[in-house]
């Protein structure tokens, strides 16, 4: 697959963000809830170099740790949401009517809420859970890739392509990595893409509305509200979330190409 | 004699690139011209030009002239559908996929001939009558067959009263039966003024008559009468332009069946249903092995349906279908398709494509160089994708593939229909020629009564 | 079309029983005793006793097996028994009813700005073509990027905290809806503002449409003949994908805004744990979608009967 120049750039910004993140976590001599109330909402000094929070905690550990989080998640969820859907997409497909109209029944069900209110449901169930909130994210969005995998699926299954590669002899594994492949997996990737951008998005908008990752640790979303009463007093931490969050998802479409 | 339009020395250009050569001719009223040559020949660019529609970054040089003056490019457009109009090459895209098809013809008297709305519908709805469309008016384009669209599209186009026509391919993709009406039709509505054709259809230019000009690579070759210059073509690229049709082709296949071959192959009474429809119900036939059976029907009537249900690809309905040669495995019943880029995955090379053939049924490579030459395959092919070679040369290579499995028995839609005349001439021929050698059956479907009739041992009429 | 409404049918039958089911999967969950830590948050910590939790116990079936339970929730669900909030005691139909009101006002509001801002802005992007077009694309590639959260942060630090034109949050005379409305209309005009320039784009090279040019109509008279229409077919769907983001954005904005609606609700109710009022919400935000939904295929249907049949 031949990247573009965005595409690229896309790339170098989501590296740069998890260097940044595993050297934060590894390197920074404070520890993610060690607070010190001498030093609160310090501006960025030698000492702290993205200053301390109203608890006088250091920002840059704080931000590495948020960070990587959403990196886990992100990347978590992409992984098991592409793998599940791509797999059962063609399973629609290849199965057989039965395993088309039950998938079809259970991906219906699973549309009729919108996904946020599913997540935040789950979330409900057991707050803070890192685990729980994998999993309801993970359980939405895999019903994207089922829709796009499947309808693109049923375009080859009857293009005389693959028609002529089962009547020449070749099996079901070689359709899929000569016919089914190459056609889905420009969407995938994007797909793949925009999905690790709504895993950040999701995970941050629990926080936001705090059902999501509970203080002492440290998420995007929840620092946003930790910090919003001090956007006068100290707008520079605020921003720091803010910045990190439309960065990384900015990163995510860019990487995601064109397409929509 | 009225000139209607005239060119001299029109060329067009895509950056220093010559699409066009230097063309000039003249259209006079009542006397149609025909531009023939093969698709890809830059012909439709002419059309484009003449009109003012080319895209932003083509350049034309050279005077267009109509009703005797030189007009700009804007003065031109001013005379869309009032004077010239320009038909669409593919009707069922130049129709507004929404709209009823009567409100397509009527907004043209009601907004270019300023009818009330009233008068607008009743006039619209005579020409739809007068067309043959009546009853259809309400229809959207999607549920209009192809011979419809096209004579919806005519009558749409010419509302506004242009008399000079410019039409590019009016009869692509239509059934030789639809195709003589069409040519009426456009005989007919130009009739006060001047036709303008461009086709690749030698058919086509014959029913026209009047002047005649040859194109070939963006060069004009020959021109002058159009009886004239088909009954005694002085161009050899017009001669071969000919020479490709059915109708002239010689005789490529005893029209006498060898009885004492074995059958391969026999359906009895067979009736096949799609979508609720019956396609064709009682057929019965037997194919004997090495035979070259044609079907021939116009487009809908189930050939296509009939070669996939003898090969399994679709069920029948009723009757009985009796593959009588045991020997043969699965693989040796092929199919060859009618468009051949859908045929091939475009995610890896052709020579790729191949191996993968070669390692699975563990075929002899040695048999793949002289039966690329026999093809008049380029080794070079095999280093490109799908994408990247002629639909000649790639039906050609399909051709290839499926040789390379010792084929009982190969059934080919339509395999050169989207191919130009000379090029199916030479993919026909080779087609017959090499499974005749091989020994192997072959089911052909064609709209062309006569490419079927030269190439055919038996022929089934559905 | 009859199809149509019988997997719309079917979902509407689905939402009830998954919210039902999850509510009631919640309620079952929580740690401790869970009679005791409601009564408590209603009654407050000082007054409960055990005759409370054992009220509230009852009240809510934790004294049965789980299946009798589950019975009995779901019948009371289905007929609309929604039962008392445990933090406030109103019936949850009235507080639901209360906030569908004030959510559906500002969805409204926020769609018809965003529709105003999207529409002539999509199709300048496809009429004007560069450098208009990439200054407009790559403006609402930025604003996408931004969780609408982050939008309504930027708006409120702006226009309510740093210049004071509009209140903070809250909710009132008509000046408190201005940057809710506004931070949903933008998010949502970013991402449509580009399907109804790739639509009009695709429309304006259309054969079709150069056909009508051709037969003689003006380009104004081809625009409104052939062009809103054929433009408007992916918009309306796009705008079925959409509704998602809609509810999504309307959760985080409420709640970022203090609007008293029903995204707000739940995620007060969530975080309080108030188990009716979460599955009142939830149920009506989950009606709400697959009515929207509805309305949106029958809008497609209106203008493209060609899909009728696949409906």
């Amino acid at each position: 697959m031949k990247m573009t120049l965005s595409q690229w750039l896309g790339l170098s910004i989501l590296l740069a963000l998890l260097a940044f993140s595993l050297l934060g976590v590894s390197l920074s001599p404070y520890s993610l809830s060690e607070q010190n109330l001498d030093a609160i909402m310090n501006a960025p000094s030698m000492e702290h170099w993205l200053g301390t929070d109203h608890l006088g905690r250091s920002m840059l550990t704080r931000l590495s740790y948020a960070v990587g989080l959403s990196f886990v998640l992100s990347l978590l969820c992409m992984l098991t949401s592409s793998l599940v859907g791509t797999a059962f997409g063609v399973w629609a497909v290849w199965g057989g009517k039965k395993v088309d109209t039950i998938l079809g029944v259970v991906v219906n069900i699973l549309l009729a809420l919108p996904g946020l209110v599913v997540v935040l449901l789950f979330a409900a169930i057991a707050p803070g859970s890192f685990l729980v909130l994998y999993l309801a994210i993970s359980l939405v969005q895999w019903v994207e890739y089922f829709r796009v995998v499947r309808a693109i699926t049923q375009g080859v299954i009857q293009s005389p392509a693959r028609q002529s590669s089962q009547m020449m002899g070749f099996g079901r594994w070689y359709q899929f990595k000569r016919h089914i492949w190459p056609a889905i997996s420009p969407s995938v990737f994007t797909l793949a893409a925009f999905g690790g951008a709504n895993a950040i998005l999701t995970m941050a908008s629990l926080g936001f509305v705090y059902v999501g990752i509970q203080p002492p640790l440290a998420e995007l979303g929840l620092m946003t509200v930790e910090l919003f009463p001090y956007y006068s007093d100290a707008p520079w931490l605020l921003a720091q979330p803010l910045v990190v969050i439309a960065l990384m998802v900015f990163a995510f479409h860019l990487l995601a190409g064109k397409r929509a | 004699m009225n000139v209607l339009l005239k060119l001299t020395n029109v060329a067009v250009y895509v950056g220093d690139t010559c699409l066009l050569e230097p063309i000039s001719l003249s259209l006079n009223q009542g006397q149609p011209l025909t531009i023939l040559g093969q698709t890809g020949s830059g012909k439709s660019l002419l059309a484009q030009a003449i009109m003012g529609l080319l895209p932003a970054d083509l350049r034309v040089s050279g005077e267009i002239e109509v009703f005797g003056e030189v007009m700009a490019l804007e003065e031109r457009q001013a005379l869309w559908g009032r004077e010239m109009v320009m038909l669409p090459q593919e009707p069922w895209h130049s129709l507004d996929p929404l709209m009823k098809g009567v409100d397509q013809v009527k907004e043209v008297y009601q907004f270019v001939r300023e009818k009330d709305v009233q008068e607008a519908l009743a006039l619209a709805n005579d020409d739809l009558r007068y067309v043959g469309l009546e009853g259809n008016g309400h229809k959207r384009p999607d549920e209009l067959s192809g011979g419809m669209a096209q004579r919806l599209a005519i009558t749409a186009a010419t509302a506004g009263g242009a008399h000079v026509i410019l039409a590019d391919e009016p009869t692509k993709g239509l059934d030789v039966s639809r195709r003589d009406g069409i040519v009426q039709l456009l005989q007919a509505r130009s009739n006060l003024g001047s036709l303008l054709t461009i086709t690749h259809d030698v058919t086509v230019a014959r029913q026209l008559g009047g002047v005649l000009l040859v194109i070939k690579k963006g060069r004009l070759v020959e021109q002058g009468e159009a009886t004239q210059i088909l009954d005694f073509p002085q161009d050899n690229y017009t001669r071969e332009l000919i020479a490709a049709e059915p109708c002239a082709w010689s005789d490529m296949a005893p029209t006498i069946r060898n009885n004492s071959a074995e059958d391969i192959l026999t359906a009895d009474n067979l009736r096949l249903e799609r979508g609720g429809r019956t396609l064709f119900d009682g057929l019965s036939f037997s194919i004997k092995r090495g035979e070259v059976v044609g079907i021939v029907g116009d487009s809908g009537c189930g050939k296509s349906s009939l070669g996939d249900a003898l090969l399994d690809l679709l069920p029948i309905s009723a009757g009985k279908l009796t593959r009588i040669n045991k020997a043969a495995k699965p693989h040796q019943w092929l199919k060859l398709y009618q468009d051949p880029p859908s045929a091939f995955s475009a995610s890896v090379s052709l020579g790729q494509l191949l191996d993968d053939l070669v390692t699975l049924h563990g075929i002899d490579k040695a048999r793949i160089a002289p039966l690329m030459s026999r093809l008049s395959l380029p080794q070079g092919i095999l280093t490109r994708n799908c994408l990247a070679v002629s639909g000649g040369e790639l039906q050609r290579f399909a051709i290839l593939r499926a040789l390379l499995l010792d084929p009982v028995f190969l059934f080919a839609d339509e395999p050169t229909s989207r191919l130009d005349p000379i090029t199916a001439k030479e993919v026909t021929t080779l087609l017959v020629e090499l499974a005749s050698d091989a020994g192997c059956a072959v089911l052909l479907v064609s709209h062309d009564a006569a490419l079927l009739q030269k190439t055919c041992h038996q022929v089934i009429a559905i | 079309m009859k199809a149509m409404f019988l997997k719309r049918a079917l979902q509407l039958i689905t939402v009830v029983w998954g919210v039902g089911t999850l509510t009631f999967i919640l309620m079952r969950s929580l740690p401790g005793d869970m009679a005791y830590r409601i009564a408590a948050s209603r009654y407050g910590q000082d007054n409960v006793d055990s005759n409370a939790a054992a009220l509230v116990r009852a009240e809510l079936n934790l004294d049965q097996g789980a299946l009798t339970a589950y019975w009995h929730w779901l019948t009371d669900l289905l007929q609309f028994k929604l039962g008392d909030s445990l933090v406030s005691g109103l019936p949850v139909m009235d507080t639901v009813q209360h906030m569908l009101g004030h959510s559906l006002l500002l969805a409204f509001a926020g769609l018809v700005l965003s529709v105003l801002i999207a529409v002539p802005l999509g199709l300048l992007s496809a009429w004007r073509g560069n450098p208009l077009d990439s200054v407009l694309m790559g403006f609402s590639s930025v604003i996408r990027a931004m969780p609408v959260f982050v939008l309504g942060v930027l708006f409120i630090l702006l226009f309510a905290l740093h210049w004071n034109w509009f209140p903070v949050a809250g909710f009132g005379s008509p000046a408190y809806l201005v940057l809710p409305a506004m931070t949903l209309a933008l998010s949502l005009a970013a991402v449509s503002n580009r399907v109804v320039r790739d639509s009009a784009k695709q429309t304006f090279q259309s054969a079709f449409y150069q056909f009508s040019r051709v037969k003689g109509l003006s380009a104004w008279q081809t625009f409104r003949q052939h062009g809103v229409r054929n433009i408007a077919v992916p918009v309306v769907a796009f705008f079925g994908i959409q509704l998602v983001s809609m509810i999504e954005g309307i959760v985080m904005i409420e709640s970022l805004f203090s609007w008293p609606g029903i995204g707000h609700g739940l995620a007060h109710a969530i975080f309080a744990r108030d188990i009716p009022v979460i599955q009142g919400a939830a149920l009506v935000m989950g009606i709400l979608f697959v009515l929207l939904n509805t309305l949106v295929d029958l809008i497609c249907l209106w203008i493209d009967p060609r899909g009728a049949k696949k409906l």
